[in-house]
């Protein structure tokens, strides 16, 4: 409970850069998995669709997963929607990126390794990274808190 | 006695909150309508996507079904006015009726039925799958991203449908005014120009919008009144929003025609 109260109060206080990877943010079920990610630019910045699906394209490339760029969010699988989650997420424009237990999303992953490898393959669109976890959750990231 | 007056002002205070609602979110759409904010690239995308399920995927259903129904009405009508010894009044009959009253409410039920329902479901699953936070969480406003291009193309698509159903209707009626009459196309179209009156047809246009503006923002509300994370909320989102979707056409209708004829 005290958890979900941080949470929700340092969203309102970064209100206008926060980039939530949640499973209360789940991916809007009748967009594409482009458009989900390509939405945030496309309004906030009035970026030129093909433009917004260019830069979704190469996010997309960039965790080798070119392949779900025309499905939608229940084909896939929970490390394809969590990446989805944090591509879009990154879109925000100086990202304050929040992880909200991710392994409510990640249910098949053990440890952290997942999560600080796909963090490291867009970590020049963030400015700063926060995961919000249970404290009986930390040793999953112990083992990663080097890299 | 006090359990009734209870439930009397229970009622109407009910009715008096959703009223206030609604009218609350129309006139937050309206204002929208008119900001540039609701114009940028992501709304664009939703207000394509929509017109193309609301007046493109519909055309050969639209089309087929103006052109059955203009034979019909054209067919019997023409034929009593003959019978009635009523010629002369085909023009007003052809623009007072099947063009001001016959084609809105042919395509405002088609629109209603086909992108209502869907606009209703649509908003009721992103509700109970908490879509619509997640617009929240990212500072996208549901009002410029989901309801604006929706009500937009409802009022354009009614405009739009309701005009080619008219002029469907129209063209059939010179095949079979030939049939009935013996006019030539030149005589049919003089008839028709002769009987088509610029109120009348502020009054349809204005008329369309207005059922174009209504048979979406209600789907939307009821809508957004589905409870989150359960699914048995959308049916009943969905029946309730189709029941008001009929009487605001109902009310619609007769407003319409009070005016037009007072």
């Amino acid at each position: 409970m005290d958890l979900e109260r941080e949470l929700q109060r340092f969203i309102s206080e970064h209100k206008d850069r926060i980039g939530l990877v949640s499973m209360d943010a789940p991916l809007i079920s009748n967009l594409s998995i482009w458009s989900n990610i390509a939405l945030i630019r496309q309004y906030h910045q009035n970026m030129p669709l093909n433009e917004a699906k260019n830069i979704a394209l190469e996010l997309l490339s960039r965790m080798e997963m070119e392949g779900v760029l025309g499905k939608r969010n229940s084909a896939l699988d929970p490390e394809e929607r969590f990446c989805i989650m944090l591509l879009r997420a990154a879109m925000v424009r100086d990202a304050i990126l929040v992880l909200d237990r991710p392994f409510s999303i990640l249910i098949n992953q053990r440890d952290g390794a997942f999560v600080m490898d796909a963090l490291k393959k867009i970590d020049d669109l963030i400015a700063e990274t926060y995961i919000f976890d249970y404290s009986w959750a930390e040793s999953c990231y112990e083992a990663n808190n080097d890299q | 006695m006090i359990k009734t007056i209870e439930s009397i002002g229970r009622s109407s205070i009910n009715i008096f909150v959703t009223l206030r609602a609604t009218l609350l979110l129309a006139a937050g759409i309206i204002l929208r309508l008119f900001s540039r904010r609701a114009y940028n690239s992501a709304s664009r995308m939703v207000f394509i996507n929509q017109f193309y399920f609301t007046s493109v995927q519909i055309l050969p259903l639209f089309l087929f079904v103006a052109v059955i129904f203009g034979t019909m009405v054209n067919g019997m009508a023409f034929q009593v006015i003959k019978n009635l010894g009523l010629t002369d009044y085909l023009g007003r009959l052809l623009m007072g009726f099947v063009v001001t009253e016959i084609a809105p409410f042919v395509t405002v039920l088609l629109i209603a039925l086909r992108s209502g329902s869907a606009i209703n479901a649509e908003i009721a699953v992103m509700k109970v799958n908490r879509e619509l936070n997640t617009l929240k969480i990212f500072n996208i406003d549901v009002i410029d991203y989901l309801f604006v291009p929706r009500v937009m193309t409802g009022m354009l698509s009614m405009v739009l449908l309701s005009s080619l159903f008219s002029m469907t209707v129209l063209v059939t009626g010179i095949f079979i005014s030939s049939a009935i009459f013996g006019t030539s196309v030149d005589d049919y179209t003089g008839i028709l120009l002769k009987s088509a009156s610029l109120p009348d047809i502020v009054i349809v246009l204005i008329k369309c919008a207005t059922f174009g503006f209504f048979i979406t923002l209600i789907p939307i509300i009821r809508g957004l009144n589905a409870s989150e994370e359960e699914l048995t909320s959308i049916p009943v989102a969905v029946l309730n929003g189709m029941v008001r979707v009929f009487i605001a056409i109902v009310i619609i209708e007769v407003l319409s025609s009070i005016i037009r004829f007072i």
